[in-house]
């Protein structure tokens, strides 16, 4: 027997539980030929902001022990070309594979331009609000401060029907208000996590690394924390979540799942094998498979805590 | 004014991901070790230029846990690549440990390649390990009737590349420079370059090597390509990881829209 990987979801259905993270798929072409994308549950593009942005002098990305850090700077091509030249080719070429925009913005106006921009076209299901971004404003991530998030997600949700997936920062002491936060103000979902800050210095030349000066640590090294979080987050509130960081085998998606999360994506691992996805959606049909369990539904959430113990 | 090579990297065939065998390692200099590694697949289709990311693969957590940058220096019949390796950091060590029957995740032919100009002299500067794509191309390119010379530098005798092997890779004897003065001629390699008539200048070695070269290129006007490197993510143009700042002051990718530019093309700033 074949387990039943598919979901619904976001008011669709999703053929299986693996995504590509924002900013290790491009924008979904750059892996065409070399990986199905199709066959996935998905992928979510590399941030979009209003304008272009060019991101950061190099070196942005350095191996990290078990992981890698990377200070990108959010460099990419900006709402109209991403409309124009990006989407059209994951209109095209993806027929089952859900796609996701990433949208980021200084402001609370910022963000909302990409949303209300994009909402018109066709070729992707929804948007992953990354909050990990300086607020103009205030100075302070939309992510760590409670009431600039709760004001984006509730401005986006006025501009959209859409779903509307918040990805939080693990860079907060207690994710479980963020996570209510975003429900209170009509998000339809969370993703968790985005990357850690992190810093790697030469010590021949006395200078970071990384030309940025500091970074965010990604890849297995911070699975546990992103399963620590994703089911935090999953237990704070009721919105579906997505589960992210150090994914490489269908074992490491499965914790997610079982700490609460419905989808999983994976990042890092594709640069060590653009396969990566593929194998963790293989890997967790397997276990399942060979676990007797018919579909992944049964297991998401499907943690069993002791009794006793602090949580 | 050379042709900028545009960045229709998507237009170039997606590369191939396969695990792979080490067929061979040997030590060629005190710290760098020849690979050769059975993939008919990039072996076929390697370009002059072009590189492959080599690594572990996902089970693999000690470093090098992402894949490292290295150009496809040679490439047989038979279906084997030759890659040349300089051992420094974690990375490139773990590579020249590798032995025969061990496996590695290949991904290529990667980035884009260097061109040639019909009826042109072709004059190659190598400072280091960035004499890898030279083996491949001076041997090339000396078969389809160019005139090639090969510049090859070392800072010393001992790091020099076997030249017996370099002779019977690339055709011809390469033109040696060491900087102490232990092995051919005494300097830097860039001092044995002469420009007369229509040349073309590649280049590929440590970036200040590559800085001085342009700054020739651009006095005395001439044609020059050159490889650079960045650390890389993906090697696929994904991640935005691996840029240099073109002439334009915007950043270009060094994995798709290089590792070959025009010099003419990139900022080159002091450092
Ligand atoms: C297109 C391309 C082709 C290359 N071809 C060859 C080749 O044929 N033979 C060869 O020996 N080397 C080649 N290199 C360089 C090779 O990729 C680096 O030596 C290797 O990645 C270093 O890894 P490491 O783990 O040994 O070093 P690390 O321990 O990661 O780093 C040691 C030092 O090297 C620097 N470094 C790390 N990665 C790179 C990098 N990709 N480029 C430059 N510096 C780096 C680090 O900042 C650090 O200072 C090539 C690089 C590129 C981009
Ligand atoms: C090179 C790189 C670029 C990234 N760019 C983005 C981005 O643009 N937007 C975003 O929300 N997350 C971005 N991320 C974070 C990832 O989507 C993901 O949350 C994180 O890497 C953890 O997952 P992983 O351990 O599987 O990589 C980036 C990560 C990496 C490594
Ligand atoms: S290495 Fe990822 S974009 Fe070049």
């Amino acid at each position: 027997m074949v387990p039943e990987l598919r979901q619904s979801l976001f008011g669709v259905e999703f053929q299986a539980p693996v995504l590509l993270a924002s900013g290790t798929c491009g924008y979904g072409r750059e892996y065409a030929g070399l990986i199905p994308l199709d066959e996935l549950g998905g992928l979510v593009t590399k941030a979009v902001s209003v304008e272009p942005r060019s991101g950061n002098p190099p070196h942005r990305v350095a191996e990290t022990p078990g992981g890698m850090i990377n200070a990108i700077g959010l460099e990419n091509v900006g709402l109209d070309a991403f409309a124009s030249e990006k989407l059209p080719w994951l209109r095209e070429n993806l027929a089952r594979a859900h796609v996701f925009v990433n949208v980021v913005g200084r402001t609370v106006e910022e963000y909302a331009a990409v949303v209300s921009g994009l909402d018109g076209e066709e070729g992707f299901l929804g948007y992953e609000i990354n909050v990990s971004c300086p607020n103009v404003k205030g100075g302070t991530m939309f992510g760590t401060d409670e009431a600039a998030l709760a004001e984006l997600v509730g401005r986006l949700r006025s501009e959209t029907e859409r779903p509307v997936i918040v990805k939080l920062t693990p860079n907060v002491p207690d994710i479980g208000i963020y996570a209510r936060i975003c429900e209170e103000n009509g998000a339809d979902g969370l993703s968790t996590i985005n990357t850690f800050p992190g810093m790697l210095i030469d010590i021949h030349l006395r200078k970071p690394v990384i030309g940025n000066v500091s970074g965010g640590i990604s890849g297995p090294a911070i699975l546990p924390m992103g399963v620590y979080l994703t089911w935090r987050a999953a237990t704070a509130c009721s919105l579906p979540v997505i589960g992210i960081g150090g994914i490489r085998s269908g074992e490491d998606a499965l914790q997610y799942i079982l700490a609460g999360a419905h989808l999983v994506q994976v990042g890092t691992a594709s640069f060590v094998d653009p396969a990566a996805a593929a194998t963790v959606q293989e890997g967790i049909s397997s276990y399942l498979a060979g676990a007797g369990i018919g579909s992944l539904s049964e297991l998401v959430g499907g943690l069993r805590l002791p009794e006793h113990g602090q949580h | 004014m050379p042709v900028a090579i545009e960045p229709k990297a998507t237009e170039i065939l997606s590369p191939i991901r396969h695990r792979a065998e080490v067929i061979s390692s040997r030590r060629v200099a005190t710290d760098t070790w020849w690979l050769e590694i059975d993939s008919p697949e990039i072996a076929g289709r390697a370009e002059w230029g072009q590189f492959v990311m080599i690594g572990f693969g996902l089970e693999h957590l000690a470093p090098p846990f992402l894949p490292r940058p290295f150009s496809v220096a040679w490439r047989a019949e038979d279906g084997r690549i030759g890659l040349l390796v300089r051992a420094f950091g974690v990375g490139s060590r773990r590579l020249a440990e590798l032995r025969a029957g061990e496996h590695v995740l290949l991904l290529g032919p990667l980035g884009r390649p260097f061109r040639l100009e019909p009826g042109s002299r072709v004059v190659c500067v190598a400072g280091g390990v960035g004499l890898a794509p030279f083996l491949f191309l001076a041997g090339d390119a000396r078969r389809q009737g160019f005139d090639v010379d090969l510049l090859y530098g070392e800072l010393t005798a001992d790091k020099v590349f076997d030249t017996r092997l370099i002779e019977e890779l690339t055709g011809g004897p390469p033109i040696v420079w060491t900087e102490d003065g232990s092995l051919g001629r005494r300097g830097r390699v860039t001092e044995g370059l002469r420009v007369e008539g229509p040349v073309t200048v590649l280049a590929c070695g440590p970036t200040p090597m590559l800085r001085a070269l342009a700054g020739r290129a651009a006095r005395e006007g001439f044609d020059l390509q050159v490889s650079v490197e960045e650390h890389m993510g993906c090697g696929v143009g994904t991640c935005q990881g691996c840029v240099v700042q073109g002439a334009d002051g915007r950043w270009r990718k060094a994995c798709t829209e290089g590792p070959v530019f025009y010099a003419s093309e990139l900022t080159w700033s002091p450092s």
